[in-house]
């Protein structure tokens, strides 16, 4: 639904955006990962309209027309308010100002309040808020027009535990009626809310698909066992397998590297059953995001140094 | 609708943090202090003691109108460093907290937000010259003569114009700097400027907006209208249509934050 096109932004010679282009379909939640000072805010904000970018071009598909911000809802990192309104005015001028009538963004804003869980202090001037409740005020601005595309920069990283488990929940159900468009750097939350991700590291996008593609294509072939007894004496048996490279002893497990996963699994389990192996744990191996993370971070700053 | 919005937003922030309160006070204070300290200036002489005994004081009574200018000049002192003051954070203030990101992603238009502002501070400060001239011109009537109603509505018209002119100089100013201070420094230093070349090459630049004043004392001495006044009144009018279309383009161009 929306395309980004060889976006870049260049700061004087810093290229903090690098050509990066992208198609976000509808009905998804995506993730923008990558470390801090990746560009993720920056690409964020060109897509916003907030910053003018170098070069490049972003578009909405379909039957959109008009000012692409009518279908976009945007939450900064640090949102501020007019600290002087309560959270129910705050929300009904930025209705207002994307053209829903009075009446429409008093309901709307007494029916996003409730969502966010907000509506015992709507009354109440923002400047009293806690960060907490000002982070949900974001979310339900951002959603007061019942935008389309919603991108939200880094919502749950400066909330607390529980904050944080909100939010997410609160993504989840979003996630039925618009687009998300999320930023984070925290692995465990992209991987467990989103359906896509984009990961950017240097201002580019070095890796991007669906979670489980990306898993399969940086699939570890490993498999992980487990012994009541110590795994020394299972190790040689392993060790003279075909579809095993190399083992590898930690603590209580071993780490057996293949060749061909699904083969291996048969004539490690034909294996393990005809001699009765005492087994705890048959783990076969599956990368985290983190793990992918790391990978495609290292690999391109070991290419970087070898430049 | 959405020009009303904001400006609407803009008329209840102003009302919130007193500014409808405090800022036609300031302007009457100045306006009525001058007829008043000079009509009873020998009492306070003679109760500050400031006279040798037995020495008498004839103070020649000036003539209203000149008394009305007297109010008129006290505004464009400190009235222009109040206007400066009040405006000098409007937009440069919301950018640089933040507000703006979370107004302008709202499909608003830059020239309906510029120019929403611009009308609601406006309205603030033709309501307060026109409060603080009306009492001025109350006390010159009551304790000098007579200044006709016609000159009074005049005075308020053309100098509501010139404040009006340093608003949208200020108003421009905001869209360049996120610092308010720098705002600040930029509107009082062009409109110092403003004030020195006008006086200074006043027989080159008539039309000047900073001439509006002293056509203004001319106009209220003779009692006629010159073309010079609707000449300097056109031109503020111009360069503050030019200005806001201006500031609406900066504020577009410019990264938001």
């Amino acid at each position: 639904m929306i395309t980004v096109q060889n976006l870049s932004k260049v700061y004087q010679n810093n290229r903090a955006v690098d050509d990066i282009s992208f198609t976000l379909s509808s009905g998804k939640c995506i993730a923008l990962l990558g470390p801090n000072g990746a560009g993720k805010t920056t690409a964020l904000r060109m897509m916003a309209g907030l910053i003018s970018p170098t070069s490049g071009t972003v578009e909405l598909l379909g039957e959109h027309s008009g000012d692409i911000r009518s279908h976009i809802g945007y939450l900064p990192q640090h949102p501020h308010f007019h600290s002087w309104m309560t959270g129910r005015e705050f929300l009904i001028y930025a209705g207002k100002l994307a053209y829903l009538s009075k009446k429409e963004a008093a309901s709307r804003a007494d029916q996003l309040l409730t969502r966010v869980g907000i509506f015992e202090v709507r009354n109440r001037r923002i400047s009293k808020y806690s960060g907490g409740m000002e982070q949900r005020l974001g979310i339900a601005q951002a959603l007061i027009h019942k935008p389309e595309l919603l991108m939200l920069d880094e919502p749950v990283s400066a909330l607390d535990p529980i904050g944080r488990r909100d939010v997410l929940n609160l993504m989840e159900e979003l996630k039925k009626e618009t687009t998300i468009l999320y930023s984070t750097h925290i692995l465990n939350d992209a991987e467990e809310s989103s359906d896509e991700i984009l990961l950017m590291h240097e201002g580019k996008i070095v890796e991007s698909g669906s979670l489980s593609s990306l898993k399969d294509r940086h699939q570890v072939d490993k498999i992980t066992l487990q012994f009541e007894d110590s795994p020394e004496s299972y190790r040689q048996k392993l060790d003279h397998l075909n579809v095993v490279t190399r083992t590898e002893i930690k603590k209580e497990t071993v780490d057996v590297y293949v060749t061909d996963q699904a083969l291996a699994r048969e004539t490690i389990l034909n294996l393990a059953l005809k001699e009765h192996w005492p087994l705890l744990q048959f783990e076969m191996g599956r990368i985290t995001l983190e793990d992918l993370f790391m990978k495609v971070v290292q690999s391109y700053a070991v290419a970087d140094r070898i430049q | 609708m959405q020009w009303l919005t904001v400006f609407n937003k803009e008329l209840l922030e102003s009302w919130r943090n007193f500014k409808w309160i405090w800022v036609p006070l300031v302007f009457i204070l100045l306006a009525i202090t001058d007829p008043l300290t000079t009509y009873y200036l020998p009492q306070i002489l003679e109760a500050t003691g400031g006279l040798p005994e037995g020495a008498t004081f004839e103070m020649p009574e000036p003539p209203p109108t000149e008394v009305f200018m007297m109010s008129v000049s006290q505004l464009n002192l400190i009235g222009v460093l109040i206007i400066a003051l009040i405006s000098m954070g409007t937009i440069s203030g919301e950018r640089k907290s933040g507000v703006a990101e979370l107004i302008l992603v709202k499909p608003i238009a830059y020239h309906s937000y510029v120019t929403a502002k611009w009308a609601a501070y406006t309205l603030l400060i033709w309501v307060s010259t026109f409060i603080a001239l009306l009492a001025s011109w109350y006390y010159v009537n009551l304790l000098f003569g007579e200044v006709s109603a016609g000159s009074f509505l005049r005075t308020v018209f053309f100098y509501g114009l010139w404040m009006t002119f340093i608003l949208t100089i200020s108003i421009f100013m905001n869209t360049f700097s996120k610092t308010a201070g720098l705002v600040l420094f930029f509107t009082i230093a062009l409109v110092i400027a403003l004030n020195l070349l006008s006086s200074v090459f006043a027989h080159v630049v008539e039309w000047s907006p900073a001439l509006i004043s002293s056509h203004l004392r001319n106009a209220l001495i003779s009692g006629e209208l010159p073309s010079a006044l609707w000449g300097s009144a056109g031109t503020a009018v111009l360069f503050s249509i030019i200005l806001l279309a201006a500031a609406a383009y900066t504020l577009k161009h410019k990264e938001i934050s």
